[in-house]
């Protein structure tokens, strides 16, 4: 697909089920792709798709009732790989790993930082686990991340509580806190859903400038379509625990080639059409995980469906970059070109 | 924060009037008086009202409740707690022997109790639903539903009447001369004082613990690498603790007020039995120093629980500036 030296996490065939009550869900069934030192990868899909699992099994913050089950996490360091999925869950080389070469920002910086520690102190933490600085070098870093991260006042504000941040500055805090230790990775899950469009403008261009400027990869997690379109290198889209098509931004946003990734860039009203826009939204609704169809995953809710259709597609590489798991996925094609032709 | 110390501190004293007033209320609404308690049931038949009426008017009761009781209050103002009418022992005298007796009791069960309590606590949560967990739950909810006086009563059988390990209640023997021929009295009350309150420290730190556990900030903890005792220490317990303080903080005024029926089971010489006692006796001096030194030590213990609170708690502070 690239040049092997630009890969700086690829996953394999990655399975994590989750095990309750004796039922077992495959939240992530199969997934494989790379990522790229430098490039953005976005992952979408529908709620409960698997995406944050994904995210999770990567730092292996998993809950306990969940497990690797298949498959290879391979992180490059330098000239070295590691296998993740071999690693004890909170082990010191896995602990290692999290925070200094992979780092995590969460979806709700209202809930994700601890309310009883000062933001300084909850970013030194970082520091102090991955790197020799001393005490007075630890605060001065944590003051200029801080500042990097474009919050005024660091020098007052690095010593108060994250109530008294807002939402935007509390989720600064949280970049400031992953990007402590030059992260070779930066995975994001859902970092913008809970703040308002101004606020997930000025994070997301705070997370361009980064990657620009540490040639950090970065993991984007999302169900915003917008989002994609702006800032993703490469694209994944999963559904119930598999990535049904995969590729360059180019390819999976202007010629989707999956019924799925079709009908959800229709589902996404675009603004500036007017409100008589057509919006289609996708009929039906995720199947119970515990209760899957036998086939594709998505055939029952697909108009393309065919006999076919009952076995699991396997994934075909469409051209160097664009990847897909559909039958039908020729006639689709034509028939969407020709559309577009017209 | 010093603001809020200073307007709890102004209400304080109002507040132990109020309730002074309250409880002495109490007394004269009961029925009977000092005097009628004073009297042994032999002569109850042949005493005369006048001898009665006379007996009253040496002893101050005939005056009006009002009259009684402020001068019951100018001379507690003073310093003076008077004298108990049911055996002419100066308060002060009383106090002095079963204050250090109650706190002795209390607070080694409080100890015990709380550290016990705490770690058990953290320890069931971090290994929820495994064997230890639900042992300890099974031992939690037996601890904290079986009477006091029958755990007390069942060990005094066991420990002091089958096995005759250790005595079977009081607390100073007249032989006793250091402090370590005491130790195998204590062992017994407040090991079964401490076992109750172990119980109850134990369910609250567990289910406090087992939700903040579940919060998203231990998770953000733990991707930044940290082992996991920091994880859980720091950021699980360091939260989980506000709870488990206010529960805490309440069993203070056990300190003073002392545990009434352990006290009573094991024949220990403290306030607890001392308050019984006296309220049978309507004994009002003695009734209302012990109550007022209750109140006193509840309210303390309340402005000592706000004030911990909000040191751990940065948004409590926040809240009451």
């Amino acid at each position: 697909m690239t040049d092997k030296n630009n890969i700086a996490l690829s996953v394999k065939n990655l399975k994590t089920f989750f095990y309750t009550n004796n039922r077992c869900n495959k939240a992530v069934n199969g997934v494989s792709f790379d990522v790229e030192k430098g490039k953005t990868l976005c992952i979408v899909g529908e709620s409960g798709c698997g995406k944050s699992v994904t995210a999770a099994t990567i730092m292996q913050l998993l809950p306990t009732l969940s497990r690797i089950e298949e498959g290879e996490i391979i992180f490059r360091k330098d000239d070295k790989t590691i296998n993740i999925e071999k690693l004890e869950k909170n082990g010191k080389e896995m602990r290692n790993i999290r925070g200094s070469d992979i780092a995590m920002i969460f979806q709700d910086p209202m809930t994700a930082l601890n309310p009883v520690y000062t933001v300084g102190f909850q970013i030194s933490e970082n520091l102090k686990y991955h790197t020799n600085l001393n005490r007075k070098e630890i605060r001065e870093k944590s003051i200029s991340l801080l500042n990097d991260m474009g919050i005024p006042l660091p020098e007052k504000r690095v010593d108060e509580y994250p109530h008294s941040y807002s939402g935007g500055m509390r989720q600064r805090a949280m970049i400031a806190m992953a990007m402590a230790c030059n992260p070779k990775i930066l995975i994001a899950d859902e970092p913008t859903t809970a703040l308002d469009v101004t606020i997930q403008a000025q994070i997301f261009e705070l997370m361009e400038k980064l990657k620009e400027e540490n040639d950090t990869a970065i993991i984007l997690i999302t169900h915003d379509m917008g989002v994609v379109a702006e800032l993703a290198d490469n694209v994944a889209v999963m559904y119930m625990g598999n990535i049904v098509e995969a590729g360059t931004a180019d390819d999976v946003l202007r010629r989707p080639t999956h019924p799925y990734t079709k009908a959800l860039l229709e589902s996404v009203p675009v603004l500036g059409r007017g409100k008589n826009q057509d919006i289609n939204p996708i009929k039906g609704s995720t199947p119970d995980p515990y209760n899957r169809p036998i086939g594709c995953q998505f055939a029952p809710r697909c108009n393309w469906q065919t006999e076919s259709c009952d076995v699991m597609p396997e994934i075909t590489q469409i051209n160097k970059t664009h990847e897909i798991r559909c039958h039908k996925y020729e006639q689709f094609f034509e028939k969407y070109n020709e559309k577009r032709d017209s | 924060m010093t603001t809020y110390i200073a307007q709890r501190l102004i209400i304080f004293f109002p507040m132990l009037l109020v309730i002074s007033f309250l409880v002495y209320s109490g007394l004269e609404l009961s029925p009977g008086d000092a005097v009628s308690h004073m009297i042994s049931p032999e002569l109850a038949s042949t005493i005369t009202a006048e001898q009665l009426d006379a007996m009253r008017e040496a002893y101050g009761l005939n005056q009006s409740f009002i009259t009684r009781y402020w001068i019951w209050l100018t001379s507690m103002v003073q310093g003076d707690m008077g004298y108990s009418m049911a055996g002419g022992v100066a308060i002060s005298e009383i106090m002095v022997k079963t204050v250090p007796a109650t706190l002795e009791l209390s607070m080694v069960a409080l100890f015990f109790s709380t550290i016990l309590g705490c770690s058990l606590g953290v320890i069931s949560a971090l290994k929820r639903g495994s064997g230890t967990d639900n042992s300890l739950t099974v031992a939690g909810m037996a601890g904290v539903s079986i009477p006091e006086f029958f755990f007390g009563l069942v060990a005094i059988l066991l420990f002091a009447i089958e096995l005759k390990w250790l005595p079977v209640g009081g607390r100073l023997m007249p032989h006793y001369e250091t402090v370590w021929d005491r130790i195998p009295n204590i062992v017994l009350p407040s090991l079964v004082l401490a076992l109750m309150m172990t119980a109850g420290a134990m369910r609250y730190a567990r289910s406090s613990m087992l939700d903040v556990l579940a919060r998203e900030f231990i998770t953000t903890a733990r991707s930044k690498g940290m082992p996991e005792w920091r994880v859980n220490i720091l950021h699980g317990f360091r939260v989980a603790l506000t709870p488990v303080v206010v529960l805490i903080g309440f069993r203070l005024p056990l300190l003073i007020g002392g545990s009434t029926i352990i006290e009573q089971v094991y024949q220990w010489p403290g306030i607890g039995s001392m308050f019984i006692r006296s309220v049978r006796a309507s004994d009002y001096p003695l009734v209302m120093t012990i109550s007022l030194m209750y109140v006193f030590v509840v309210l303390t213990a309340s402005l000592i629980i706000d004030v911990l609170t909000a040191l751990i708690d940065p948004r409590v502070r926040l809240g009451k500036e």
